[in-house]
């Protein structure tokens, strides 16, 4: 019997991506002969957690990306859910705090989703813009590194135990997928590639882009909570550092700028390029200046890698 | 009329002149000469920072390494610095070598090899941090330099050094961008660059040429900086990515390419130093002074900015 | 009173100031197959996008099953059972034949879409429209003829009772053709209200049961088909006999060659050999997209090229960038003037001063009124009449097309490489741009002239050559070239064959 079409779909979408699988296949079996603790249940574990929040945001700038955006605003939202986690656990307990970090989230990326969409704006100086006022709340909400996580959900998520975030993240990935699958979903490409041919198709163009945003900002402040989990509490300015990585692990995950080209699982596979990248540059003693050196070289060589061998290749 | 108030450039100028106005009236040292001559020193760093933003901006790119070339010219001063060379001109023409090469490498990178401009600069951004820190392993760069120390500090006549050396390379950058071929290349790269390159337009040279420049004005204003502050640091560049692009969109040139003119940049820095400036008036908590500043260029950026409708 | 299905009624839209319909009415009815005929330009796609909704007329009213509006979108055109095969494809190129065929009005299980429904219809309309294949084919990998057919699977998926097809056959080969045909006519029995944009005469005389025909925005004829001739279609759209839209033919090719080629492989063009002298206008003729176009781009450098032997006016080798080309004086104007020929947001003097600007020394002062006085006189010659600081997409179609070619005049080109020049042109403009040709060819400027418009080979070019999948095929001179030899050869059949 023939595959179903949905197989046969997602099937080509991975050939498309054999290369990448291929280099992060190799990069890993460098690290795991390096470092030949990655495969006691510790190491896994230390790794999974370096890998987790950039994983996560690189699904949202992936996001963002596919409709045709980009979001200059992931660190400080990050920092966002750092914050309101570290200052409202305490008092409300941790499910609560929990929804209030995804409610945070999936509201500041609504409302930037709603003034790119609605007021038709760029998403680049929206997301600048945000960039200062999300911050900002972040300072207001926690003016210097503080408050607390539960030791508990400390522990469960960044102790010696890679279960519960290999868990998580199979969780976000089928969550992923099962979007993917709904008319909303699909519309994400349409609206990214072809906003008039989605338009003219009957795609509600602006939801997909407000959905798209929130969904992002709600990863966002997820991989916050996380950050905050790991340091047992929260920082205003700890995100930082996640606006270049992610969009530099969606772009080595093949996602174009232009939207509606690239997948999910591509994106994934960049950002566990780009951790793999780092911890092995670290266990080669390199120190961490010489990374950044290394990083800023490596990603123009591994985006502009396809274009030069493409031009050998043509006749 | 219409049209006039159409102009985002004389918009802009009409918005800060309002303000200045108005806060002048609200505080009675915010509109006096050394106030407004402190906040238009300020204003030149953007400036300078801008002006290399809005070449390539309208080209059709964007320069995300802008912040780190500033602070790479402020800690590359002092390397560059010998014994013989007493009036520090060397060290000054070394150093905005060095920062016209990194923007040429960015406008290689793009233009060659093809890398979209925002990873390309990004991925510059991050190695020049590394290589910063391995240059000035985290301690503070002392100002030595004669030149530089003059610029950032002299007043001849009441009138800053860095003021004029603004409005000087302003006039160049206005006569580059609106009066000489080249400029013309900039206008319809950015608009259309397929259409440019099948007219005969070079695009790798005008790229090329956009990125050197952006790196030159960078170098610049790096210099500025150190010479108003008297030290350079790793992080002294870092407000001037935002506040560059800021100020190049709040002048009304356009984000996508194409449209545009540095006759805008220069009223939207001005502007971006009044707003902080006035927040500072406010004594705000810094938290709360980051969300007025995003508030108030979000807002000024809805009144206008804004991309046509799909039908 | 007969029921009509949808009909716009003295609708009227301008862009920039520029009127496109003026007052035009159309009746779609249940069981007819309607023409829309008319030049490029004539405001068809306009008056298409006002009928499904994509635009909004200026003036005037639409009626959809019984009800009155002054303008639809595209959501109310939806429900109204409104469907458009789009000229220019709405098609998502990274996502899956299927799932473009059902985009925006999925069947779904339990908030999922439900490809296993979906298969089976795409697979049941694909059929029908004679796809063959894997629906998880990404349309990117498709060949342009077969992204047409999903498009008119994509219109069919929606079970429309008005379906609106704009050239829908412009790439289909001959067999492909014929199925569409006898599928619209299964469509019109089953009662569906039928709208059909083409510029091929004969499907359309075939086909349809009644006939619109627009003229500059105008409408000239609103009939029914049966009685009409061939002659009389050319008239109403074209507003005279077709005779005299060329000027008389002379040749002004001299003995000099500035191009000798051969061995040239580019893109799809397989070891191509030409010559071109001065004064000579050479046609290259074919079906859409056989390599022409990439024979073009070689020459102009705008396209990785090798070539055995080239000699390109005295200078050995062929040029390797298009600011090469410029400087040896080969010029080269895009068919597709929006996308590869204009900068539209820019004024029309910035756009006929651009390949100056590509040339000129990068830090010299430009001298306004030097441009003014250059710029001017170029608008004499064109006889565009306005101020020429206005946006140039604010001209007529035409009006572009002129601008586009005309800026490089003051290069003094010795070559001119022209893309189908006459694409979207109104007929006077058309007659404007035959007199320059023939003009830049009596003052011995060599033109290659890319066109699919049969005719125009056959009244313009000393010689034309025609190209089949990327191989040059024939050579015809005039006097010897028909529209019906230029066809056979480009389908690859001999004239008799063709002819019986």
């Amino acid at each position: 019997m023939m595959p179903s079409l949905y197989w046969q779909i997602q099937w080509r979408r991975n050939r498309r991506l054999t290369p990448l699988y291929g280099v992060v296949l190799l990069l890993l079996v460098v690290y795991g002969w390096l470092f030949p603790g990655l495969f006691s249940r510790a190491g896994l574990a230390h790794f999974t957690q370096s890998w987790f929040p950039l994983a996560l945001v690189a699904m949202a700038q992936a996001i963002l990306m596919l409709t045709g955006g980009i979001s200059l605003a992931v660190g400080s939202l990050v920092s966002l859910g750092a914050v309101v986690a570290a200052t409202t656990m305490g008092a409300t307990g941790s499910l609560v705090s929990m929804l209030l970090v995804l409610a945070a989230g999936l509201a500041t990326g609504a409302a930037s989703g709603a003034i790119v969409a609605l007021l038709r704006l760029p998403a680049i100086i929206v997301t600048l813009a945000g960039s200062f006022i999300i911050g900002g709340l972040a300072l207001i909400i926690l003016p210097r590194p503080g408050g607390m996580i539960l030791p508990w959900l400390s522990a469960v998520l960044a102790g010696n135990n890679p279960t519960v975030l290999l868990g998580l993240l199979i969780l976000l990935v089928l969550g992923w997928k099962f979007y993917l699958a709904t008319p909303g979903g699909i519309a994400l490409y349409a609206a990214g590639e072809n906003p008039v041919a989605a338009y003219r198709s009957g795609i509600a163009v602006e939801a997909t882009v407000i959905a798209a945003f929130a969904i992002s900002g709600m990863l966002c402040t997820l991989a916050g909570l996380f950050v905050a989990a790991q340091t047992g509490s929260g920082d205003p300015v700890i995100g930082t550092t996640f606006t270049l990585n992610s969009i530099a692990a969606v772009v080595l995950g093949g996602v174009g700028f232009l939207g509606g080209e690239g997948t999910m699982r591509g994106a994934l596979a960049g950002s566990l390029l780009l951790t793999v990248m780092i911890n092995v540059m670290f266990f080669l003693g390199m120190p961490p200046v010489a990374q950044y050196i290394a990083q800023g070289i490596i990603i123009v060589v591994a985006v502009a890698l396809p274009h030069l061998l493409g031009r050998r290749l043509a006749p | 009329m219409k049209a006039l108030l159409r102009s985002r450039p004389l918009l802009t100028t009409l918005v800060v002149l309002v303000v200045w106005i108005v806060a002048g009236f609200a505080s009675p040292g915010f509109g006096s000469w050394p106030h407004l001559r402190y906040m238009l020193e300020l204003a030149s760093v953007i400036g300078l920072v801008g002006a290399g933003q809005t070449v390539v901006v309208i080209a059709g790119g964007i320069d995300l390494s802008v912040a780190a070339i500033v602070t790479l010219s402020t800690i590359a001063l002092p390397l560059l610095s010998w014994s013989f060379d007493t009036t520090g001109a060397i060290a000054v023409l070394g150093v905005l070598a060095l920062s016209t090469l990194v923007g040429l490498v960015n406008g290689i990178g793009i233009a060659w090899l093809r890398v979209h401009p925002m990873i390309m600069t990004l991925a510059m951004a991050t190695f020049l941090q590394g290589l910063l820190i391995l240059m000035a392993g985290g301690s503070a760069v002392t100002l030595d330099n004669p030149i530089v120390a003059w610029l950032g500090s002299a007043r001849p006549f009441g009138f800053s050094a860095c003021i004029m050396l603004w409005i000087v390379m302003s006039g160049l950058v206005l006569v580059l961008l609106h009066a000489t071929p080249l400029g013309a290349r900039f206008f319809a790269l950015g608009a259309n660059p397929l259409a440019a390159r099948l007219s005969g337009v070079n695009i790798r040279a005008t790229t090329l040429c956009a990125y050197g420049i952006s790196g030159l004005m960078c170098g610049l204003a790096g210099l500025l900086a150190l010479g108003m502050n008297g030290q350079g640091y790793v992080g002294i560049g870092d407000p001037y990515l935002l506040a560059s692009i800021a100020a190049v969109v709040l002048g009304g040139t356009s984000i996508l390419g194409g449209r545009g003119t540095y006759g805008g940049t220069l009223p939207g820095a001005v502007l971006l130093v009044t707003i902080t400036a006035l927040i500072t008036v406010v004594n705000a908590s810094p938290g709360l002074r980051d969300v007025l500043f995003g508030t108030l260029v979000l807002g000024l950026l809805l009144l206008s900015g804004r991309e046509a409708k799909r039908r | 009173m007969t029921s009509v299905s949808l009909a716009a009624r003295d609708v009227s839209k301008a862009f920039f100031g520029n009127p496109v319909l003026r007052g035009v009415s159309i009746e779609l009815r249940p069981g007819r197959v309607h023409a829309l005929m008319g030049e490029n330009g004539a405001g068809k796609s306009t008056l298409i996008n006002i009928l499904s909704g994509s635009l909004s007329p200026d003036s005037g009213s639409l009626d959809v099953g019984g009800r009155t509006a002054s303008s639809l979108s595209p959501a109310e055109a939806r429900q109204a059972g409104i469907a458009v095969v789009h000229q220019e494809l709405s098609l998502v190129a990274h996502l899956s034949i299927a799932e473009n065929i059902g985009l925006g009005a999925y069947a779904s299980r339990g908030g999922r879409i439900d490809y296993s429904a979906l298969a089976v219809r795409a697979a049941e309309l694909c059929a029908l429209v004679g796809l063959s294949g894997d629906l998880s084919r990404p349309i990117r990998d498709l060949p342009l003829g077969e992204r047409q057919l999903v498009e008119i699977a994509k219109a069919l998926y929606r079970n429309p009772k008005v379906l609106i097809l704009d050239e829908p056959t412009s790439s289909l080969s001959a067999r492909e053709t014929e199925r569409l045909m006898a599928l619209l006519r299964r469509l019109k029995a089953n009662g569906v209200a039928l709208l059909y944009i083409s510029h091929r005469l004969g499907e359309v005389m075939d086909l349809c049961d009644h006939v619109t025909v627009l003229k500059d925005g105008v409408c000239t004829a609103d009939q029914p088909m049966a009685g009409m001739t061939p002659d009389e279609f050319v008239r109403l759209m074209v507003g005279r006999d077709a005779g005299d839209l060329f000027p008389a033919f002379e040749s002004a090719a001299r003995a000099e060659t500035v191009i000798d080629v051969a061995g040239l492989s580019a893109g799809m063009v397989q070891d191509a050999a030409l010559t071109l002298r001065r004064g000579e206008i050479l046609g290259l003729g074919g079906l859409v997209g056989q390599g022409q176009e990439d024979l073009l781009l070689a020459l102009y450098g705008a396209m990785p090229a090798r070539a055995r032997t080239a000699t390109m006016l005295g200078a050995a080798g062929l040029v390797h960038s298009v600011t090469a080309a410029n400087r040896r004086g080969i010029a080269y104007v895009p068919a597709d003037r929006k996308r590869e020929g204009l900068l539209l947001t820019h004024s029309i003097r910035f756009n006929m001063l651009l390949p100056d600007f590509g040339r000129a020394v990068s830090l010299a002062l430009r001298r306004t009124s030097t441009e003014r006085k250059l710029t001017d006189g170029l608008a004499r010659l064109l006889t565009v009449k306005g101020d020429l600081s206005r946006p140039v997409q604010a001209l007529s179609g035409g009006n572009q097309q002129k601008v586009a070619l005309a800026k490089w005049m003051p290069q003094n080109p010795k070559i001119l490489l022209l893309n189908d020049p006459t694409r979207g042109v109104d007929v006077q403009t058309k007659r404007e741009i035959y007199l320059m040709l023939r003009r830049f060819a009596q003052e011995g400027q060599a033109i290659i002239l890319l066109s699919s418009d049969t005719p125009e080979l056959v009244h313009l070019c000393d010689r034309v050559l025609v190209m089949r999948e990327g191989n040059l095929v024939a050579e015809l001179p005039h006097g010897q070239v028909t529209e019906e030899s230029i066809v056979a050869a480009a389908m690859g059949v001999s004239p008799a064959r063709e002819a019986a």
